[in-house]
This record gives structure tokens, sequence and C-alpha cells, in this order.
């Protein structure tokens, strides 16, 4: 009997953790088809496709959550004002660092290979091939889901996450500064600046 | 009209999707204990920093003037074209992978990858056609790099190397020891035919840069600072090679919580 318990346990675990990341796997698969639409429409002009990466990117990826841990040890020392700045410059950074991996889109074919439920971690993993003519890459998304809403926590492009290289990159950066938030604000403004500048033009 | 209709259309989607979605992005929360104990990738070992700096810009230049231009030429070539001179390049690093997966103790990876070579430079037409992946025998590559620090040796100090680009200490190791034993490279030098090593070595940067082009781009249009992204992603991508496990199990997870008020 107790058997039977624990197996009827287990099964109803795993038909739920599997639904989970069905059901994660379905949102960014609407989420991708949002942006890669914008892509395709050879009318829009580059501004208004950078607006709509944006705004999906701000609806569905942690912005807030990444910006804290890119920020590393400079984000206790900082005002709340600074902070602020700080996570509105971030997301700003972050939407141009995707709409410019997607500056080379071509009509490329894509395509959901897997999804699975990490239960130690509590984060569900999403594996997407991107088909060209000479071959394929694998990004492998990290989706966390809280209060009934996924958000992407993570995007690993080739084995390289996104967010550990912003946070090396920005320690690399903070450390110049002596890990002051606020004057690092200006040197991410400056970028985000230039970087805006070469996706509209 | 047109363009006043499409940006009417982009306004209201934006409009709409930021009511509708956005407060609850706006909302999420971390832990401030999330990010005390996730140092990894914070300090690589870089005691060469400023000359290392100094080479990467070398390196970057001479990309943008050189590598950059001939990949972005040789991706205008028919993909079958393409893909046979990728094929032909990867067909001649087996030999020297089989023996490196042989000495990590992966017989049954360095069976497929002697079995990859003959099949691909046989039936396959010298390697141009890959014969091989469609038969199950998938392409798995290893260095000397990973085999040492299967060995046990530490990466060492960061480097960047002069056209060659980032390395470490026992990947540079590992790198003099692929030129020194290099099967092909000691065939050509035997027929005097030397000259094809640094083709060879040329047409391969040009084949992996052309795999890349919109993501070097992107990391290197977008970093407050390229250098830091480089050295990070180098170390990310070799630490995946020497584990041979999937980038999801072996990428450290960032720390993010996410709570809402």
């Amino acid at each position: 009997m107790k058997l039977t318990k624990h197996l009827f346990f287990i099964l109803i675990s795993f038909i739920s953790i599997q639904a989970n990341a069905n059901e994660a796997k379905n949102w960014l698969n609407s989420e991708i088809d949002l942006i890669i639409s914008a892509y395709k429409n050879e009318n829009l002009p580059n501004e208004n496709k950078f607006l709509m990466v944006e705004q999906t990117i701000n609806n569905n990826f942690a912005g807030t959550g990444i910006a804290k841990f890119v920020a590393g040890k400079s984000w206790n020392k900082a005002s709340k004002d600074v902070k602020l700045e700080y996570i509105k410059l971030f997301k700003r950074h972050l939407a141009l660092n995707i709409s410019s991996m997607m500056q080379g889109y071509s009509n490329q074919k894509y395509q959901l290979t897997d999804s699975r439920y990490d239960e130690k971690n509590k984060v569900t993993l999403i594996d997407m091939e991107i088909f060209s003519d000479t071959g394929s890459i694998q990004v492998t998304w990290r989706v966390k889901k809280s209060k009934d809403r996924f958000f992407v926590i993570d995007l690993l492009v080739a084995d390289i996450s996104l967010v550990v290289t912003k946070r090396s990159e920005f320690n690399s950066m903070l450390k110049t500064v002596d890990y002051n938030l606020f004057e690092f604000n200006k040197k991410l403004l400056a970028q985000n600046e230039s970087s805006y500048q070469k996706i509209t033009n | 009209m047109n363009k006043f209709i499409q940006f009417s259309i982009t306004f209201l989607f934006v409009s709409l999707s930021n009511h509708v979605f956005s407060a609850a992005s706006d909302d999420v929360k971390t832990n401030p204990e999330d990010f005390e104990t996730s140092t990894y990738e914070d300090e690589i070992y870089d005691p060469l920093e400023g000359i290392n700096r100094a080479i990467f810009s070398f390196n970057n230049t001479a990309d943008r003037i050189i590598l950059e231009p001939v990949a972005k030429g040789y991706k205008k070539l028919p993909s079958p074209v393409q893909s046979g001179l990728g094929n032909f390049i990867n067909n001649l690093k087996l030999p020297l992978a089989a023996f490196n997966q042989l000495l990590q103790g992966q017989g049954e990876n360095a069976v497929e990858s002697t079995g990859r070579f003959i099949i691909n430079s046989t039936i396959g037409i010298f390697g141009l056609i890959d014969v091989a992946d469609n038969i199950g025998l998938e392409q798995k590559e290893e260095d000397f790099g990973q085999t040492l620090a299967t060995w046990g040796v530490g990466d060492g100090f960061y480097v960047v190397l002069p056209l060659f680009g980032p390395s470490n200490l026992r990947d540079t190791t590992g790198m003099i020891m692929t030129m020194m034993t290099d099967p092909i490279n000691a065939y050509a030098t035997n027929q005097g035919q030397s000259w094809a090593i640094p083709m060879r070595t040329a047409a391969n940067a040009v084949d992996q840069r052309s795999q890349i082009i919109d993501e070097v781009n992107a990391l290197r249009d977008n970093s407050v600072d390229y250098y830091a992204a480089v050295r990070s992603s180098y170390y990310q991508n070799r630490k995946a090679a020497i584990m041979n496990t999937d980038d999801d199990v072996l990428t450290p997870l960032p720390l993010i919580s996410i709570e809402f008020e």
C-alpha cells in the first residue's frame, strides 16, 4: 500500500513538473513569435522594431532581479534613487543587447526542442535551436514562475550565460569607479546612447 | 501615411502591453542575500591585464580590418560551398580529437571520431560532405587544453595571444602541443608543403568567425567593457567544453529569486 502511495505521488509530481515545463515552453514560443514578427516586417523602421523588443523584454524578463545580480557588491552601497536609475538604465541595456543580436535576423527558422523543470533550483530550462543554411546554434532559456507568471532570468547562447557575462563585465567597469553605482550609471547611459544610435540608424 | 499607420500600431501595441504587463515585471524583487555568495566569474585571474588589453585592442582592430570583412565575404558564398569548406576543416581536426579523447579515457568517443574521419574522408570525398553525421556519428571536439584540464591542470592566468585571441596558460600550452603533434601538419611539412599550415589556420579562423558575426558585433557594440565580456565568455565556453555536459547543468545559475511585494 505504501509503495502504491509512493508511486502515485511520484507520478503526480512528474506530471505536474512536465505540465509546468510545457506551459513555460508555450508561453516562450508566443513571446519569441512576437519579437520575430517585428523583425519580419521589413517596412517597420528600426526604432519601432526596437520599441517592440524592449516592451516584450520589459514584460517578460526579471529585469530588476537581473540588474541587482549584475550590480554585485555595489548594490548595497547605493541610494534608492541611484538604484532606481540603474534599474531603468539596465533594462534598456538588456533590450539593446537582445535587439542587437536580432539585427542580423534573416528569416532563420527556430524550434523549441526541449523543456524540463530543474526541481533543485526551481527553474524551467527551455532549449531552442536556431537554424541557418550552414548549421544551427543552441540557445537555452532559464525561466522562473512567480504568481502564475513566467519570467526569463537568463539566456545561454552556446554555453555562455548573458547574465554571468554581464556581471563579469559590469564588475570590471565598477572596479574603475570604486563600485560607485552613481558613477557607473553615467557610463551605462553613455553606452546605451551609443548602442541605441547603432541600432536605430 | 503608411509610416503614420505603422507608428500608430507600434505605439498602440507598446502602450497596451505596458499597461497589462509592465507593472508586474517592475514588481519583481530579489532577496538581498541572493548576491552574497555568487562571486564566480567576477574575478578571473588576470595579472597581465594591462598587456592583455593592449593585445586585445590590436586583435580587435585586426578583426575589424581583416577577419570580419573576409568572414562576411565568406558568408556570401553559396551555402553548399561554405558547408563543404567547414566540413573539410573540421574533418582535419578529427585525428587529434580522437587521440585526446583516448587520453581522457573517452574510448567510445575516440572510436566514433575515428569512424567519422574514415567515413568522411572516403565516402564524404576528403571530408567535404559530412556523411557520418547522417548515420549518427556526431562531431565531438577535444583538444590538449581539455585533456590537461581533465588531468587536473588548472587554468593558470588569463592571457590574450596576438591574433589567436583569448586563452590561458593551460590552453596556450595545449595549443602549442596541438601545433607540434598534429599529424596533418606533420604530413604537410614532410611533403614540403609547410605553406598549407598557416593557410589551414587562417581558413579555420574565417570559418569560425563567419558563424558568429552577429553575436560578436552585438557583444562589441553593447558592452561597457568589451574586454571583460570576451574574457568571461571565453572562460564559460571553455568550462563547458572541458566538462562535456549540458550547458544548463554546468553554467552557474545566477541566484535570482522572484518575489512580489
